[in-house]
């Protein structure tokens, strides 16, 4: 078993549910920098947004347990299968760019899941139309503050790096035991069957060392993605999260406390009956938001709805200006290095 | 600080790390694109990309535009290795469409071109050599350069506006120009953003967040669509709108405007043409010609209520200190002495109106009469931007939509000031890839004397009309034929050779308002010579050779590979394709060229006023395979039919218009002797070209850009579509157009000189549309439940990028259909379970996606994926006649009158009929 200590800064993400428009560029971005595309990686996408509600990736991975109970207790919960995660496709170009069976054949799928990707649910939401409701969430491995992985692991290969609270895994003693894996309520551990290893979003450490934002947030053209240490009060994070608490964990419930939050959705005003407008009705139901961000969420939302209110009125709102971001290098906390500056000898 | 250690982490650093980086973009037809990026290279490869993020704050206390991008921007280094990449020149060796290709030289490979292209221009002309114009690429390099030989001899070159069909008829009709295009910032001015027709979502990825940024700000956001669709879920109000109803929506909102007398009646009085004099006998304007023998047929007429008589109305929007009647009825004589009562075109419009009643309305578009009414107020006191997207273009009445539309911002006073206004798209300012061509000889001393003759031009004929603008003049030329794209309205090829003339005579698919069968209509405007030049004569010569460079138009026309495979196919001896991957025009052509991707070629974006940046996209590596530019293509062409010319002795032919083209130095012409034969020259000098025409600045060159990546534009030079951006292009504001209207009083450039609603062409009366109305869509393959909806998709800029193995793991690696969960399981669907949607048309069979966000009765299926990506490769434009509408065959009056890019029939692809039934 794994120990979990204590970091003397932590990074923490805020991702704004009211401007994340599930282009996915965020998990783009990641897949295509870190080696999620080598032989065992096909199905790995560290980072993933998902349209909710939703069954999400792995499919119903909010049904597969882990983390910590009330007691405090380390839960392990199900490992997600491969087809669970779903994806992994390889497609048969050749056959049909070149196979010279013109349309008997079309572009098709030639392995990996059956029934499940990345983002299978995009864009359905729930609701019953014209009130259907959906939002965009983004998901990476949350750098918990009690990271319950780590504790599960039984080689200790995982860490909390001391400087930022990055969770790290020493990839050269995971033996792939994916105990890692059951025991995270997020589900967001892959398993690389080719080198017998897991693998999880490494917080881009390498850019954070040089002083370079994580390719997920500095690529996020929503400018819904902020980075930055949560006792630096200049930064975005540190102001959302801990200032004005407008940011939200996910499933807090889970005991983990994970560092990446929400500023959590509004929606636009649900239709009656007859059609018109009911200002005061929520078209997401609050309970809904409340399974996801806990109890904290109808007072964000209601603050949110007040500082909207201010700018309607003329008034100035600290926090409606943090989050509209006038320069977008301040989402970016100390990380705000442009990378092509760097030059590696 | 690197604390850890470990070969693994040691593994994570290096993969990280490059070589060097270039600056990159994607040349392409994402509109807006010019996202500027960093390329990174290691040991010769492209690994990755990723945004530059080094916009700089253009207006103080407006957002930035960092770091823009998107998904496929992220993994285009992905698609530059991928499997769909072409990279060897390839004949047919089967059938077409077979997909048996057999792998030949560059040398045979032209070979086999110039002699199909000389074989053609001696058995019927040179116009019997098409190329489809085509934005795919929509980069310098495939748009301007790769026309180098084809423009040059005079092949028939059908019009992008039509075969895209990115057109908003209506605001072309009421403004004289279809394409302002506030630079995407200004958004963040608007207190009310009403997102109609739109998904911007989906189809403006690096640029939503001033949408969310603007609500932020205090704006609020209304979403008028059919489905709740992506954009509508962070909105204030989501207002389900009937398919193919919002005219009906829009004319109640002015309706209630009018009713509840919030009309801004001063501004309606300056910029519209809703003061001007009616004959009630003819409902056609009061013209100068009216009242004295050879008056104008231009000049119009005003009721002064200060001096109480009818007056002349000025040629530009200064009314000086006339005060003209919105109301009334008034007498006016005629030249022949004959007293006529005339009445403002304002008086026709509450008649008009009086349909309208939001009760009313609200049966023909299923939207609340309180929430008319209120949206109404809300546009009549807040700053206004409507973001229109471009569907409405795409349905059968759009034009009406966007009309519609107009008028609620004209009775609002809502364009002319920043916030403000209505979107479409628009390129220019890059002049000097249009002047290329035009060259005598390379070098910028020929660049000057050439704008100083433009500009000879110009002031000549403003000296003839003073009231004109350098827009109208530019407009002119344009109509004239006299600037340098040669585009044939793409409807007549269509009618002619391709196989529409059928269905658009089907009496049952088109507008039921309709009093003649279409043929006649196109015959009373063929003998009228509203089509007259090279449109009627081009499209009569036998396409034989045909080019689609960097475009994928099995793709994307209307009707589908069914009308063009039947159709034209036949007729085509050559189907050449220039693309870097395997499309499925490729796949039916008889030649494909592998062009160079977006990373291996110096090149340039559409630029546009959203960004307002020129944005330079560099060689990161050099071409893959025998992969090429499109500019060594062009030459390397050029070399090659100039050589097969000689060998049969064809060194001189004659165009379309009879004029002498020499084939014997076209090499030589093209590259300007070879002095910008190279890529880096000749975009070099495109660079320097644009720098002396005033639009960047005056030290900008390759060499700079290669530094600095891109670099704002300074002025709008002389491109139609940019001038009609009619506002100062300001250093430190962002662009909202038609400010030169509102703030300087010049006109706009239409008939009226006004902003017009009252069109009184001949036609426009026969169809009852003189002013803006609703009609219903017409039952367009056939009377079936369902409608198709489309658009944009997310995960590709057409096809591009949606048979990129990276995107497709984002979606299902697959096409799918949105469908609403009460008609699937009507229907016994399940969410991911085949169905088969057919119409009179054709039957295409898609996976369902099951979801509540869409409509009861509607189908949405979002464009891009290849053909190939479907069953027996049918996909939904199968199941689209792609029907014109035959209202915009009217011409002759004008600014409905054809010019490249603008006014011109478009194929319509929206609310076709469909039925679904599960595939088994
Ligand atoms: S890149 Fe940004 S906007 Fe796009 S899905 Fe990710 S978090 Fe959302
Ligand atoms: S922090 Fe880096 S590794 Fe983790 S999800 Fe974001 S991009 Fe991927
Ligand atoms: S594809 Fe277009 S929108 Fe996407 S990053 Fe490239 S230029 Fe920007």
């Amino acid at each position: 078993m794994g120990t979990i200590t204590e970091s003397k800064r932590q990074l923490a993400w805020v991702f704004d549910l009211n401007k994340c428009i599930g282009c996915q560029t965020c998990s783009v971005a990641c897949k295509v920098l870190w080696p999620q595309q080598d032989p065992g990686t096909e199905q790995m996408w560290w980072m993933t947004v998902n349209t909710k509600p939703g069954r999400g990736t792995p499919r119903d991975w909010e049904a597969m347990g882990g983390g910590y109970d009330a007691h405090g207790k380390l839960v392990l919960g199900k490992v997600p299968t491969p087809e669970e995660i779903g994806g992994g496709w390889d497609f048969n170009y050749d056959e049909v760019l070149r196979g010279g069976r013109g349309s008997d054949v079309h572009l098709h799928k030639t392995s990996g899941a059956k029934s499940w990707g990345m983002n299978w649910d995009e864009d359905e939401g729930a609701g019953e139309f014209p009130n259907a409701y959906y939002f965009y969430l983004p998901r990476l491995c949350n750098h918990c503050t009690r990271p319950a992985c780590v504790e599960a692991c039984p080689k200790d290969a995982i860490f909390k790096r001391e400087e930022d609270g990055l969770v790290l895994r020493d990839e050269d003693r995971c033996e792939g035991a994916q105990r890692c894996s059951s025991a995270c309520p997020y589900k967001k551990i892959y398993f690389n069957s080719a080198r017998g290893v897991s693998q999880h979003c490494i917080g881009c450490f390498p850019r954070i060392e040089q002083r370079v934002a994580p390719a997920c947030v500095r690529q996020c053209p929503g400018r819904a993605a902020f980075i930055g240490f949560l006792d630096d009060e200049d930064s975005a994070v540190a102001k959302l999260v801990k200032k004005w608490k407008v940011a939200l964990p996910l499933h807090p419930e889970s005991g983990t406390e994970p560092n990446v939050y929400y500023v959590p959705p509004l929606s636009p005003a649900p239709l009656r009956e007859d059609g018109s407008f009911d200002e005061s009705g929520d078209r997401i139901p609050p309970s809904y938001l409340e399974s996801l961000f806990g109890p904290g969420v109808h007072a964000v939302l209601k603050s949110l709805r007040a500082e909207l209110d201010k700018k309607r009125r003329g008034l100035d709102s600290e926090v409606l200006d943090t989050l509209i971001l006038y320069r977008w290098k301040d989402a970016l906390g100390h990380l705000d290095r442009d990378p092509a500056e760097i030059v590696w000898n | 600080m690197a604390s850890i250690q470990g070969n693994w982490a040691d593994a994570y650093r290096d993969k990280w790390k490059w070589d060097k980086t270039t600056w990159g973009t994607h040349c392409v037809d994402c509109y807006p694109s010019n996202c500027p990026y960093h390329v990174y290279v290691r040991d010769g490869r492209v690994i990755r990309e990723e945004p530059a993020g080094d916009f700089q704050t253009i207006e103080p206390g407006v957002p930035d535009m960092n770091p823009a991008g998107c998904q496929k921007g992220a993994s285009w280094s992905q698609m530059l290795y991928g499997k769909e990449r072409v990279l060897h020149p390839l004949r047919r060796a089967g059938e077409r469409g077979e997909g048996r290709w057999e792998r030949i030289s560059w040398d045979e490979a032209l070979t086999d071109i110039a002699d199909a292209m000389l074989d053609a221009i001696e058995e019927s002309g040179v116009e019997s050599i098409v190329r489809i114009g085509t934005p795919a690429e929509g980069g310098t390099q495939s748009m301007a350069l790769s026309g180098g030989v084809l423009d040059r001899i005079g092949v028939t070159s059908t019009d992008v506006q039509s075969e895209i069909n990115d057109f908003n008829p209506g605001l072309y009709a009421t403004f004289g120009r279809f394409d302002p295009a506030a630079s995407n910032d200004d958004w963040f001015h608007s207190d009310l953003l009403l997102i109609w027709a739109n998904n911007p979502a989906y189809s403006a990825i690096p640029f939503y967040h001033y949408v969310a940024e603007a609500r932020y700000n205090g704006a609020e956001v209304v979403t008028i669509a059919p489905d709740y669709n992506p954009s509508a879920i962070h909105g204030d109000y989501f207002v389900p709108v009937r398919i193919g109803s919002d005219a009906a929506l829009a004319l109640s909102m002015c309706r209630v405007i009018v009713d509840e007398g919030l009309v801004n009646e001063s501004f309606v009085r300056e910029q519209t043409d809703l003061a001007l004099l009616v004959r009630t006998d003819n409902a056609r304007f009061l013209r100068q010609c009216d009242l004295e023998e050879g008056g104008s047929e231009s000049i119009f007429h005003l009721f002064d209520q200060h001096s109480g008589r009818i007056v002349e109305a000025p040629r530009t929007l200064d009314l000086g200190a006339l005060a003209p009647a919105l109301d009334g009825s008034f007498r006016a004589t005629l030249a022949d002495g004959v007293e006529v009562e005339v009445a403002p075109a304002f008086t026709h419009l509450r008649h008009r109106l009086e349909d309208y009643s939001p009760e009313d309305a609200s049966v023909m578009c299923g939207v609340h009469p309180e929430n008319i009414r209120e949206l109404a107020r809300k546009v009549a006191s807040r700053r206004t931007h409507i973001l229109l997207g471009w569907t409405t273009g795409k349905a059968y009445h759009g034009d009406l939509m966007e009309r519609s539309m107009c008028l609620l911002l004209a009775l609002t006073g809502n364009w002319g000031k920043q916030g403000a206004g209505i979107r479409s798209w628009a390129v220019g300012m890059f002049d000097g890839q249009f002047i290329l061509r035009d060259k005598p000889r390379s070098g910028q001393e020929a660049t000057r004397e050439i704008v100083a003759g433009q500009q000879a031009m110009i002031d000549a004929m403003l000296a003839e009309d003073p009231t004109a603008t350098k827009e109208i003049i530019i407009a002119e030329m344009s109509y004239a034929g006299a600037l340098p794209i040669n585009a044939v309205p793409s409807a007549f090829f269509w009618y002619h050779h391709c196989g529409y003339r059928e269905a658009w005579n089907n009496a049952g698919w088109g507008d039921p308002s309709m009093k003649r069968t279409f043929d006649e209509y196109v015959d009373e405007a063929v003998e009228k010579g509203w089509w007259q030049g090279s449109a009627t004569q081009a499209a009569q010569a036998p396409p034989r050779v045909l080019f689609e460079i960097g475009g994928n138009l099995l793709r994307r026309q209307r009707g589908g590979q069914r009308m063009l495979l039947e159709h034209l196919w036949p007729k085509l001896r050559m189907i050449v394709s220039v693309d870097w991957r395997m499309s499925t025009t490729g796949l039916h052509s008889d030649i494909v060229l592998p062009a160079a991707q977006h990373y291996e070629k110096p090149n340039f974006p559409y630029t546009t006023p959203d960004v307002m940046n020129l944005t330079f996209s560099d060689r990161a590596v050099e071409p893959q395979g025998e992969s090429r530019s499109e500019w060594q293509i062009t030459l390397a062409l050029a070399k090659k039919l100039t050589e097969r010319a000689k060998a049969r002795d064809l060194v001189e032919i004659r165009n379309g218009n009879g004029e002498r083209v020499r084939l014997d130095r076209l090499y030589e012409e093209i590259s300007f002797d070879g002095a910008l034969a190279d890529d880096d020259a000749v975009i070099d000098e495109i660079i320097r070209d644009s720098a002396v025409m005033g639009t960047i600045p005056a030290d900008t060159t390759l060499e700079s850009l290669r530094e600095k990546g891109w670099v704002r534009f300074i002025d709008w030079g002389l491109s139609p579509m940019a001038l009609a951006q009619a506002s100062d292009l300001s250093p430190n504001e962002t662009h909202s157009p038609f400010r030169w209207q509102t703030e300087k009083k010049e006109p706009f450039p239409t008939l009226t000189r006004r902003a017009q609603f009252y069109i009184d062409h001949e036609w426009f009366l026969e169809a009852g549309e003189e002013l803006p109305v609703h009609k219903e869509a017409p039952a367009q393959g056939g009377d079936h439940p369902f409608q198709i909806t489309s658009g944009h998709p997310r995960w590709s800029v057409n096809s591009m990028n949606s048979t990129s193995s990276i995107i497709l793991g984002t979606i299902r690696g697959e096409p799918v259909a949105h469908i609403n969960d009460g008609d699937a399981a009507a229907r016994g669907i399940e969410n991911g379970q085949s169905m088969r949607v057919f119409n009179d048309l054709a039957s295409v069979v898609v996976q369902a996606r099951v979801t509540p966000a869409v409509q009861p009765g509607q189908l949405v299926m979002y464009n891009g994926f290849e053909p190939y990506q479907f069953k027996g490769w049918q996909d939904f434009s199968n199941v689209e006649p792609g029907m014109v509408k035959w209202l915009h065959l009217a011409g002759g009056y004008g600014h409905l009158r054809y010019r490249a890019l603008h006014w011109q029939p478009v194929p319509i692809d929206r609310a076709v009929r469909v039925d679904i039934e599960r595939a088994s």
